[in-house]
């Protein structure tokens, strides 16, 4: 039979010859299943209050932009002001093709991918081209010029009132499950960047990713392809980023280049990872959590919130310990784990 | 093994190394001395590819180098360690060294725990080993230049370029960092090409000199003879102290 032991700081299971251990320390509480767990359980609680459901999702999402924008810092080395460029571009190709075309959303998923990827490979080479604060500046102009864009073809991309009516991934006859079940979706595609990304993190490639983003010259040095890399995390990210706009258009069935094309949008996710911790993936969750439950709360005051809500998040940048939010608190724990800086690149 | 032929590099209007050829043979220690921004580091930049030379040709084991980029230098087996330590600040020594094990040479199969194993070879070569979860920027300068030694030593390279590893040690440490660098000559079966500025330990330890001033080769030969040469006394003392 199985047998359990409780030790200090751990929970042993025996089963036979096989032995199963549990940390329960609390500073190993960052064990992702408990997060998971909570993640999945959540919706229980919460299941008549549709508002705080859609909340989540919309957390859930901006968790889903943040890890490959933090994938995208590691491996190349730079800070990407623009992420939601790819989330536009997603976006709009999923809905202009599912409204004008009638394409089901397995075929716009292609299509998003497909587009993003021929887009992205053209615009990677500014991150081998582009130095410093350069980087920054460009991919901080495209998302605006592609809400101009929008604007100015606003017979196809209907730039201020958005693209309304694609079809849904899934429908339940009462609205409270389309809510579950939207909540769901998007924590499983939060929860497969997650899981996808962290094992490329934690893999050789790792750190490799490590290396370019500490000193890309003496990464070079000692025969790491950055070039390849640099492209590849480059794409890759993008094409990730793309698919989040895919899952907007088909769950929300509405899309709109003022939502999520302008700085606001940008601010708000480069918060996530500022707040959440930078390049570290598991802290974009807790990042993002507190980001959306921050803006809804305030969201009730008024027009104040416009006031407020920066102004609470520099509070959590300043006051949580070392500049660096809440992953200031689980830094000063583990000072000796490996956590990538912020880079803007001089050279 | 190392043919530099007529190499020149200017930057803008300065012509920091101008017609330098040279050559290094397999299991040489050459040393490249001169006064300061003679363009020692300049030529071992040109060598790993971090400049490309604006003309001659630079080749190892036969092929040619001139414009490769600095990763196929590497894998092809040169590597180097810089005058200041350069280490991945926030790893930890033993991922540092990680990176070179990875990377060195075309290693698709090797995982994580068998790089890990094999890097800790290398620590353990340097001394290193019972510092492999400090973070690099805890380390002490000593640690960094033999961080920057393993981290080289781990590409597995057959040309080894040392740039002022001396600097900065005490007569103790820089003991020590002889040591190793012979013992890692010896064990690895490496050329090295050596700049120093610590004349004694050039003496010593290298077989040939090549002397640069003004980014020309004024002289090369054994360090004897090189020394006693009025020429060099001249580069590096003035031309008071050559007459005597």
């Amino acid at each position: 039979m199985v047998n359990f032991e409780l030790r200090r700081d751990r929970i042993v299971a025996r089963f036979r010859d096989k032995k199963s251990e549990w940390v329960i320390e609390p500073r190993y509480w960052r064990n992702p299943i408990i997060g998971i767990s909570v993640l999945l359980i959540l919706p229980l609680f919460v299941s008549s209050y549709p508002h705080i459901l859609a909340m989540f999702t919309t957390a859930n999402l901006y968790a889903a932009i943040a890890i490959p924008l933090s994938l995208q810092m590691l491996g190349t080395g730079r800070v990407n002001f623009g992420p939601q460029l790819y989330l536009g571009i997603g976006g709009y190709t999923a809905a202009l093709l599912n409204l004008h075309f009638g394409w089901s959303p397995a075929l716009t998923l292609a299509a998003t991918i497909t587009v993003c990827a021929v887009i992205s490979l053209l615009l990677s080479p500014t991150t081998l081209i582009a130095k410093g604060l350069y980087f920054s500046l460009i991919t901080l102009i495209l998302p605006l010029t592609f809400m101009d864009v929008t604007f100015i073809w606003g017979d196809i991309f209907r730039g201020e009132v958005g693209l309304v009516g694609m079809s849904a991934l899934l429908t339940f006859e009462k609205a409270t499950w389309n809510y579950i079940a939207y909540y769901y979706l998007s924590l499983f595609l939060m929860l497969a960047y997650l899981l996808f990304s962290d094992r490329i993190v934690r893999s050789r490639f790792g750190i490799n990713l490590a290396a370019i983003n500490e000193n890309e010259n003496v990464a070079r040095m000692m025969g790491v392809n950055v070039d390849h890399y640099k492209v590849f995390y480059y794409v890759l990210p993008s094409i990730l980023t793309g698919i989040v706009g895919w899952f907007i258009v088909h769950t929300f069935r509405t899309f709109a280049g003022v939502t999520y094309l302008p700085l606001e949008f940008m601010t708000k996710i480069l918060i996530i990872v500022i707040v959440g911790g930078r390049a570290f993936l598991y802290g974009a969750i807790p990042g993002a959590y507190l980001i959306s439950i921050v803006e809804d709360s305030l969201r009730g005051l008024g027009p104040v919130n416009y006031f407020l809500f920066p102004l609470v998040l520099i509070a959590l940048i300043v006051f949580l310990p070392r500049g660096e939010g809440l992953w200031g608190l689980y830094h000063k724990k583990r000072p000796r784990d490996y956590f990538p800086k912020l880079h803007v690149r001089r050279e | 093994m190392l043919e530099i032929k007529t190499v020149s590099k200017n930057f803008g209007g300065l012509a920091a190394v101008s017609d330098v050829s040279f050559s290094v043979k397999e299991g040489e220690v050459v040393g490249l001395i001169g006064p300061n921004g003679a363009g020692k580091t300049t030529m071992l930049n040109l060598i790993c590819g971090i400049y490309k030379a604006d003309s001659g040709s630079i080749s190892f084991d036969g092929t040619d180098i001139t414009k490769m980029d600095s990763a196929k230098i590497c894998k092809l087996g040169i590597s180097r360690t810089y005058q200041i330590p350069q280490p991945f600040e926030s790893m930890t020594a033993l991922a540092g060294v990680l990176v070179g094990v990875l990377n060195g040479k075309n290693r698709p199969n090797m995982s994580l725990p068998d790089a890990a194993l094999e890097a800790s070879y290398y620590l353990e070569f340097v001394g290193l080993f019972a510092k492999r979860d400090t973070l690099a920027r805890d380390l002490n300068l000593y640690e960094l230049r033999m961080l920057e030694l393993a981290r080289a030593l781990a590409t597995t390279p057959k040309l080894l370029l040392l740039d002022e590893v001396m600097a900065g040690l005490n007569p103790t440490e820089s003991s020590w960092a002889l040591d190793m660098i012979w013992s890692a000559q010896e064990q690895f079966a490496i050329s090295i090409l050596w700049i120093e500025h610590v004349m004694k330990i050039i003496m010593n330890a290298t077989q040939r000199v090549v002397v640069l001033q003004y980014g020309k080769k004024i002289a090369e030969g054994p360090p004897k003879e090189v020394t006693s040469d009025p020429k060099i006394i001249e580069a590096y003392l003035g031309a008071r102290y050559a007459q005597h």
